[in-house]
């Protein structure tokens, strides 16, 4: 069997050596650092107008050079077959550069090898100039098409593959086909003729020279539907004229394949393929990237755990973490496949389809070293479930304020967030979403979520969602909240009422909780300290987490969150002098902005329009404000706008600046003495340089948090991505109250921490589904826990001791003096008195019990 | 071309001679005790090798680095012949056997020392425009201009400017008087007696200095408007305020000398003064990492400028990188994040703290790198809208003429201003307190012995030396802009890719064996 298995191999991999091909060059053609990727798969097909919204968010990690999308598991309706046709069908692809190479192409390469099924050219918009591109994408030609039998069976003789299912058989011959005809058409030739977009069975594959989303304008595909879509912003460097050829996606088989990053060994990569008679004709990074993966799965057979073990290795204590067992493969994989290995960063998102299991599944995988951004998300009820992954988290968040206004199945916010942990034990650096027959035989599909070890990730089930298109009527309960409102709200101190929100939001249901939400918007309407109160206690009921009954957290956002905008919303615009304290500003009256007058205090800003970067950027619009006097801001609105309180420069100690929604990178980056308290998730490179000044963020941060910090004061009540404090120095003070992916505070400098120096408190904890606090399974999952560090100290709270030496790089373990007690408890406290994590119930509590602090929590000095 | 009429102002040039009491000359002079001071000598010689009071009995020891040697033979002044008593004997100095290295050879450097003192070109008869190597810069020559073309305009009327913003973005339009401003040296690396003289040295010559990475000492405001920021790796000492008072800030991504490796500073030399400023522990050592670990792609690099952009609305930015093979897609990638100023470091700069393995064998020599990155540029269509910076390895005025007619709109220069500070490029910067010279040291007593004065009119005298030379070769092509060398590759030849007899009517490669 393992004989047969191994001789198929071999042929398969002959028969390849047949085609024409060109020497791999020492250097790829393009070269491109980076990009953005987003992805999404749903259980119910999506129209291709919602990949739309989150490539633009993501504009600003292409230059348009290069855009592209694919789409998995098809209607077969949209493409005017029969399902089976669908099914059993190559979609294939051909882009003509030139239309004149139709005929030739044709004539070479379809007609006489395949029974065509149906061919039409993809419709397009009569003119590419009037959506902005400035080079004509190509006409792309579809073939639905099967191979002629007698061109199998020849084909099959010929290379002596008849140990091969006949199916597999034919998928070879579409994709040694391929590999013909962009030898002939494009790869031999300067001036580019045609190319295979695509040729899988139930995958399409489109791109151009533009930005994705133009794509989909170009090509008419708004109503076209499929599960899976996923789209890339290239940002190539080279050349004056593209080629859509290079763009992504790329197609080994039956998958498409986006990637953002850089490989480093592309050469040895290219040459690790030539061994297998496989010969990159595009030069790109992403195509050996996917001519790999297609290698291992088609040729070789190896599950997707391998896979991915083969390109992104496990290592270090991650390694010596997994199962004895599993050592013993990975450590076969590795030794086969090390010179394949794609080294630099990268983040691949993989959507393909298995007609053999019949399964569409849309893969992140990340390098690692986890050197580039990744998000995922997941919503799942009932009727509809949607997996996300993405380069940044607002192109999620876009892509579900999307559909949840088309869709009311859809919440804007997703049930979980969270990241991969690249070559990690614990779940290896990769998720994959698959959507399979639900087992209800009226044909439809059900996803499930799994990690690269096959360990389900799930959310709680039997929560109930909110359904926007369910007509608002007063709950019976109506006077009573709103009595407690009328009571509470006008007072000076609110922390009853606040109370009371997040004791009743378990019990309540959701139109209980929405005439809630609404009478505090009324309220706000009446005078500024209704509003300042109302404001609070949303924004307290948004930060806090606790449990919320059967609603899903989710949705209970939701209705805060648009509350929330709705009081922003109504304060008076700036050029409207009405004598409060708050005054509003957005991208149509920006024009306006003027000093603050008499009484007036806090400036909101709209941030929805601006652009996230450069002149028209919203951070511009507060450094103005700054220096005609502004002090206090809300900013909400935001979709990924970056720099949110850059460029106060030296000593900014009064300024207040609270942000919602969806922020961007940079944020905090350099401040100096303000508070910024972020109300949700924060992304990339939070903090760098900060200096001095306050930064709370009541939910989690991406990758290279507080890079190269002086000081601070910071609370982050969730988890931090990769490499959080890298080189910071002087004093930085902050909590983690979760856990971080890896390389947390590598090269600590910060002094001596009871001297005056820095450290970071890493708690190590997490709340469930019910909002309770509870342990995680590790405090630190990663390898690298203070490399190389010449100052500062981590204080961990690891009750269990389930840090071990191997995790440090040069650090120590020490026991905790009083001197270090003394030193955090008050920077505890202030968590405690944000978050709600109280120190002696939560975190000195280890299994019911109250402990020592020096029993709970460990130093880790330099 | 544009009538240029406009006078250049730069600094006077002011004697500034050497700190150390033996300064080192190509020949020495002895006189022996036969002299009978009748002082014929210091009468006879124009380059006051000899001096001697009327109040002192004998002359003074001999001021050798001024003597011209064997070729003074031919003047009547030839002390040696005229001695009446035959006191005097010249030979050449043994020690430039030791000193220098295959491209800074010793005569390289007591030219730039000779330079450095008066502000004039060597009156010794010494080889201070090419060096040993045998290969790039050394084997380059200026083709023979026609003479026809020839200008008679004076050095105040051609004009050696650069200008460092060509985007048309709205960002201020900075122009710097000579095509050269100084690299990065930061607070730690030499002493802050150095820092501050380079950064009165760009002030007064109208260029630019570069802070380095170890933050801003307040000592370099008062001349903030000719002082760079650099953000590097380790982003120490590097904060808001010291980006906003600079009008260029510079993205150190790599060091040719050392690509793939951060910088670094050894333990010894980091005293309390460093560890303050850059908020570090006292004497533990400090390494930068080698990426910025908030840009791993082109796009990050594109975030980073637009933070900078932010923080700043402005200031310019420039870009340095290394030489990788690639260097031209970086370059350009650079052009498309928004840079003002992409700035190619190649391999042989580098202070003895780099590494030399890394020194001589990672990145590019910065003689391909330029007419690469140049002609990529050219072939983009964004030459013009970028300037375009190299330096590594550009020893001297002709290194900066070549490195222009390649296709630079102007270069760094880092090592020759140590040089003219009279650095003898022994290669121990790194170690203990630092340099036996008292420049790349940051201990207090080692610091005495250079003054902020010194340091910038050594350097103000280098650079109006180097003006001359490059105002001869403008005005021998015709040219009264250095703007009009650039790129004009087709104005150099190569040795080795010429006939013998071409070859002959070029000066001779200087081949030489060193002890190192």
């Amino acid at each position: 069997m393992k004989q047969n298995r191994n001789d198929t191999i071999e042929k398969i991999l002959a028969s390849r050596a047949k085609l024409p091909h060109t020497i791999s060059p020492v250097n790829k053609l393009d070269e491109e650092g980076g990009c953005g990727v987003t992805g999404f798969i749903a259980s119910i097909p999506i129209a291709g107008r919602h990949i739309y919204e989150p490539s633009v968010q993501m504009h600003n990690r292409g230059n348009g050079k290069g855009g592209g999308i694919a789409a998995v598991g098809l209607c077969a309706a949209d493409l005017g077959v029969t399902q089976d046709v669908l099914d059993s069908h190559y979609l294939l692809q051909v882009a003509y550069l030139d239309s004149s190479s139709q005929q030739a192409v044709e004539k070479s390469n379809i007609a006489p090898l395949f029974d065509i099924h149906k061919a039409e050219k993809i419709p397009t918009i009569d003119d590419y100039r009037q959506i902005g591109l400035e080079v004509k994408p190509p006409d792309v030609w579809r073939y639905l098409v099967r191979v002629k039998k007698d061109k199998l069976s020849c084909f099959v003789e010929e290379n002596q593959l008849d140990k091969l299912e006949d199916r597999k058989a034919e998928d070879e011959f579409v994709y040694q086909n391929t590999i013909s005809l962009n030898q002939q058409y494009y790869a031999s030739l300067g001036e580019k003729q045609a190319f295979v977009l695509s040729h899988a069975r139930n995958v399409m594959i489109l791109k151009i020279v533009g930005y994705a989303e133009q794509v989909t304008q170009y090509y008419c595909l708004d109503d076209f539907r499929a599960h899976g879509w996923i789209a890339h912003q290239r940002y190539p460097t080279r050349g004056r004229m593209w080629h859509p050829g290079g763009a992504h996606p790329f197609s080994g088989m039956h998958e498409a394949l986006v990637h953002n990053g850089d490989f480093a060994n592309y050469h040895s990569c290219s040459e690790y393929l030539n061994q297998y008679n496989i010969y990159p004709q595009f030069l790109t990074d992403t195509e050996v990237s996917v001519l790999m993966l297609d290698l291992y799965s088609r040729t070789f057979g190896y599950p997707m755990e391998y896979i991915i073990e083969a390109l992104a290795p496990t290592t270090e204590y991650d390694f010596d973490s997994l199962p004895q067992a599993k050592q013993r493969i990975y450590r076969y994989i590795q030794s086969q496949h090390m010179q394949g290995s794609p080294d630099g960063p990268w983040f691949f998102i993989i959507a393909r389809n298995n007609p053999y299991k019949k399964i569409f599944q849309m893969i992140g995988i990340t390098d690692t070293a986890m050197l580039r951004p990744q998000v995922f998300a997941l919503q799942k009820r009932d009727e509809v479930q949607i997996g996300l992954v993405c380069s940044e988290k607002q192109a999620i968040d876009s892509t579900l304020e999307n559909l949840a206004a088309e869709d009311s199945r859809f919440c804007p916010i997703a049930d979980k967030y969270w990241n991969a942990r690249g070559g990690s034990s614990t779940d290896g650096g990769s998720f994959t979403f698959t959507i399979k027959d639900s087992g209800k035989n009226d044909g439809s599909k059900t996803l499930i979520t799994t990690n690269k070890f096959g360990d389900i990730v799930d959310v709680p089930s039997g929560m109930q969602h909110f359904d926007t298109t369910v007509k608002f009527v007063t709950p019976a309960t109506g006077d009573k909240i709103n009595l407690k409102i009328k009571d509470g709200l006008g007072a000076k101190d609110i922390a009853g009422l606040k109370a009371y929100a997040v004791s009743s939001i378990n019990k309540w249901d959701f139109s209980e909780l929405q005439f809630f939400c609404s009478e505090l918007v009324s309220q706000a309407r009446v005078n500024d300290l209704l509003r300042k109160n109302s404001i609070d206690l949303l924004t307290h009921i948004n930060d806090r987490i606790f449990p919320t009954g059967n609603k899903k957290r989710g949705s209970v956002l939701h209705i805060i969150r648009t509350s929330l905008t709705a009081i922003f919303n109504e304060i008076p615009k700036l050029n409207e002098y009405a004598g409060s304290v708050y005054a509003n500003i957005d991208w149509n009256n920006k024009e306006n902005l003027r000093a603050p007058e008499k009484g007036e205090k806090i400036l909101v800003i709209n941030a929805r329009d601006f652009q996230p970067e450069g002149k028209d950027c919203d951070s511009r619009l507060i450094n103005k404000a700054y220096r005609l006097g502004w002090l206090q801001y809300i900013c909400f609105g935001y979709k990924g706008q970056r720099f949110t309180g850059c460029g106060f420069g030296k000593n900014s100690k009064d300024v207040i600046i609270d942000v919602y929604d969806s922020s961007g990178d940079y944020l905090a980056s350099g401040i100096d003495g303000m508070l910024i308290q972020v109300h949700g998730n924060a992304q990339d490179q939070l903090g760098q340089i900060m200096n001095k000044g306050k930064l709370v963020i009541y939910g989690d941060t991406g990758q290279t948090f507080m890079y190269g910090a002086k000081g601070g004061e910071v609370y982050l009540m969730g988890n931090a991505a990769g490499r959080p404090l890298i080189n910071a120095t002087g004093h930085p003070r902050v909590i983690i109250n979760g856990t971080c992916l890896d390389y947390l505070a590598e090269s600590f400098m910060a002094g001596d921490p009871l001297n005056g120096g820095g450290f970071v408190i890493l708690n190590g904890m997490s709340f469930d589904e019910d909002g309770t606090l509870i342990e995680l399974a590790t405090p630190y999952p990663g390898s690298n826990l203070f490399s190389l560090a010449s100052g500062g100290a981590i204080y961990v709270r690891d009750p269990e001791n389930k840090l071990v030496e191997e995790q440090l790089n040069g650090g120590n373990f020490a026991t905790l003096t009083q001197g270090d007690w003394d030193l955090i408890l008050p920077y505890l406290q202030e968590n405690e008195k944000l978050f709600g994590i109280s120190i002696a119930n939560n975190l000195l509590t280890v299994n019911g019990v109250e402990m020592p602090y020096d029993k709970v929590y460990r130093k880790v000095k330099p | 071309m544009s009538e240029n009429t406009n006078s250049i102002k730069l600094p006077k040039a002011v004697e500034t001679p050497s700190r150390f009491r033996n300064t080192i000359g190509k020949y020495v002079i002895k006189r022996s005790n036969a002299c009978i001071s009748c002082g014929k000598c210091a009468e006879l010689c124009p380059y006051g090798v000899h001096i001697r009071y009327s109040n002192y009995a004998k002359p003074l020891r001999p001021i050798e680095h001024k003597c011209i040697g064997f070729k003074c033979r031919e003047n009547d002044f030839f002390c040696i012949d005229k001695c009446p008593v035959q006191a005097l004997t010249l030979r050449k100095n043994a020690l430039l056997e030791t000193m220098g290295d295959y491209r800074w050879t010793a005569e390289m450097l007591l030219g730039h020392f000779a330079m450095a003192e008066t502000g004039d070109l060597p009156k010794v008869d010494l080889e201070y425009s090419l060096g040993d190597s045998g290969g790039g810069f050394d084997k380059m020559r200026f083709i023979k201009p026609d003479s026809a073309l020839s200008l008679k305009l004076d050095d105040d009327k051609i004009d050696t400017s650069i200008e460092l913003n060509k985007t048309n973005d709205g960002r201020p339009v900075k122009t710097i008087s000579i095509p050269c401003y100084g690299g990065g040296m930061s607070y730690g690396s030499t002493a802050l007696s150095v820092m501050v003289g380079r950064a009165r040295a760009a002030k007064a010559l109208d260029t630019l200095t570069c802070t380095g990475e170890g933050g801003y000492p307040p000592e370099l405001l008062p001349y903030k408007e000719n002082v760079i920021t650099q953000v590097a790796t380790g982003l120490f000492g590097v904060r808001e305020e010291t980006l906003q008072h600079c009008p260029i800030m510079e993205f150190k991504y790599a060091q040719g000398a050392k690509p793939g490796l951060g910088g670094h500073l050894l333990g010894e030399k980091v005293t309390e003064a460093v560890a303050a400023m850059r908020e570090t522990v006292v004497g533990r050592p400090l390494f930068s990492p080698f990426p910025f670990h908030s840009v791993y792609s082109v796009e990050d690099h594109k975030k980073h400028v637009d933070w900078m952009k932010e923080i700043n609305n402005q200031v310019l930015c420039s870009v340095k990188v290394s030489t990788p093979t690639d260097v031209d897609m970086v370059a350009v990638g650079a052009y498309y994040a928004g840079a003002h100023i992409i700035h190619i470091d190649g391999s042989y700069g580098g202070t003895g703290a780099a590494p030399d393995i890394a020194k001589k064998n990672i990145a590019m020599p910065i003689e391909y790198a330029i007419p690469k990155v140049h002609q990529f540029l050219v072939d983009e269509g964004a030459r013009d809208k970028i300037t375009l910076i190299a330096s590594g390895g550009i020893r001297n005025a002709m290194d900066v003429a070549k490195a222009i007619a390649l296709g630079a709109d102007g270069v760094v220069i880092g090592t020759a201003e140590i040089v003219a500070l009279e650095c003898v490029r022994c290669g121990n910067c790194e170690s203990g307190r630092g340099c036996a010279r008292g420049i790349a040291s940051t201990d207090p007593e080692l610091g005495y012995m250079i003054s902020e004065e010194y340091v910038e009119q050594r350097i103000i005298n280098m650079y109006i030396a180097w003006r001359k030379q490059w105002c001869d070769i403008l005005r021998s092509f015709g040219m009264q802009s250095i703007k009009e060398l650039v790129g004009r590759s087709d104005l150099l030849i190569h040795m080795d890719y010429l006939d013998k007899e071409e070859r002959a009517k070029y000066q001779a490669t200087p081949i030489k064996q060193h002890i190192i």
